[in-house]
């Protein structure tokens, strides 16, 4: 260790840090309601379950329960979709947006969020957001865009907001972006503007983003409704709200730099 | 159940099994470091607390995932930076580090070594204010390497960083400081 380390440790037992404050109580009373999540078949298993059903495939309608668990695998640079029999269950969001935690509030100029990233795209189709946030993830930007209810978009039960866009930044190809979808949902592969999408429908699915390891996970906790996945450039763009497909695509289909 | 504190990696197996109670003994062993860890990105005593709390309860209900035996203390503190970064304001409202007073009563538990006392006052001064000033990377990387005594593999592990890049930008920090020091030979 030179000095200058030397130093810096010696500086860094005089700081005034505040006081720690006890968060053991409230963090007591925050678990009464949630037991950890079952770990999730890591990639190399899903991919394998699904060679077995795909070689096992004219016996499907056999198949026992333990082995449906994992009916279908798509995948869409950085994200993959899941298809799970059933879902965790957890508490809807609040209304506010803040509760999504979508990171920090971004002021709005010329209908435009304010953020220093030359890969912003809005959707000219909706214009102006009603607000916008940006959340500096490990892979990345992440830049949310809101929508109000109104327009003949109604309040998303899963949201509290009429229509979330979200973009991720640049470095997206070391992570990935898991959905699990609920068995009753359809999941359909689309082309909007040129770009590969999907579109999820019918039923809830559970977000989760994950390290390309596996090893650690954000999860952002909620489950989200009808949402259009679709690659544009160098970003991933998912819109998500009580939509049909059809305003989605509209949507995906006018975003512009 | 004797009464001796048991290893860690068993109360994580216990907490994952939904033993609240064992979670709780981590939360209280690590709550400290979090908070400093949460304080050093946000730059705010409240915005840090809340980072901490969520973090702490989003990493129990992440638990599953967690993988047995692996280190306990980055995983939770990626936790906790992830939610300290969603939490940071705009910038110019962050709080500068302090140095504490001599006669300040110790906060957080933290003990100085003896030698702490030998850093010249002046040059804890200096080095503080260099340090406020680096650009913020190469501030975290400073402040989580030797403030927070994390190693570089915590360290790129709590701040999603790859290892190299910790490595980069602690060796960019330590240049700017040295020319601002001038205290290696």
């Amino acid at each position: 260790m030179t000095e200058l380390e030397r130093s810096l440790r010696l500086l860094g037992e005089a700081l005034a840090f505040p006081e720690a404050p006890d968060v053991s109580e409230a963090v007591q009373r925050r678990l009464v309601d949630i037991r950890p999540q079952r770990r999730r078949p890591s990639r190399r298993t899903l991919v394998l379950a699904f060679a077995t059903l795909a070689v096992a495939i004219g016996a499907v309608m056999a198949v026992p329960p333990a082995r449906t668990a994992v009916l279908e695998l798509f995948g869409l640079r950085g994200a993959t979709v899941q298809r799970v029999e059933s879902l965790p269950t957890l508490p809807r969001p609040d209304p506010a947006p803040p509760e999504l935690l979508l990171g920090n509030p971004l002021a709005i100029q010329g209908g435009r969020p304010w953020v220093k990233s030359p890969n912003v795209l809005i959707p000219a189709a909706l214009g102006r957001p009603d607000a916008a946030y940006a959340a500096e993830e490990p892979y990345g930007l992440r830049l949310t865009l809101v929508y109000g209810p109104g327009d003949g978009v109604p309040r998303s039960q899963y949201t509290g907001v009429g229509i979330l866009m979200t973009e991720f930044d640049g470095a997206i190809d070391t992570r990935y972006l898991d959905k699990m979808v609920d068995a009753g949902s359809t999941v359909e592969e689309l082309t909007v503007g040129g770009n590969r999408a999907l579109w999820l429908e019918g039923g809830p699915h559970f977000v989760v983003f994950r390290t390309a390891d596996g090893s650690i996970g954000e999860d952002v906790g909620r489950l989200a409704g009808n949402t259009l996945l679709v690659e544009n450039g160098e970003l991933l763009v998912r819109i998500e709200g009580e939509i049909d497909r059809e305003r989605a695509i509209e949507i995906a289909e006018s975003l512009e730099p | 159940m004797g009464d001796r504190p048991l290893a860690e990696d068993d109360r994580v197996a216990q907490a994952k099994q939904g033993d609240t109670r064992a979670y709780g003994t981590l939360v209280e062993e690590h709550q400290t470091i979090a908070f400093r860890t949460a304080y050093l990105i946000t730059g705010s005593a409240a915005d840090a607390e809340d980072a901490v709390q969520e973090a702490f309860v989003k990493a129990y209900r992440a638990l599953g995932r967690f993988r047995q035996g692996a280190p306990f203390r980055p995983w939770l503190l990626s936790i906790v930076a992830n939610e300290a970064r969603n939490r940071r304001r705009s910038a110019g409202r962050r709080e500068r580090l302090a140095l504490r007073a001599a006669e300040d009563p110790l906060s957080g538990g933290a003990v100085p070594s003896p030698e702490a006392a030998l850093l010249d006052a002046e040059v804890r001064e200096e080095l503080l204010a260099a340090v406020n000033d680096l650009r913020e990377d190469d501030r975290l990387a400073i402040a989580c390497r030797y403030f927070l005594g994390l190693s570089e593999e915590e360290t790129a592990t709590t701040l999603g960083w790859r290892r190299g890049t910790v490595k980069s930008r602690t060796s960019r920090a330590l240049d700017r400081l040295r020319e601002h020091m001038e205290v290696e030979r």
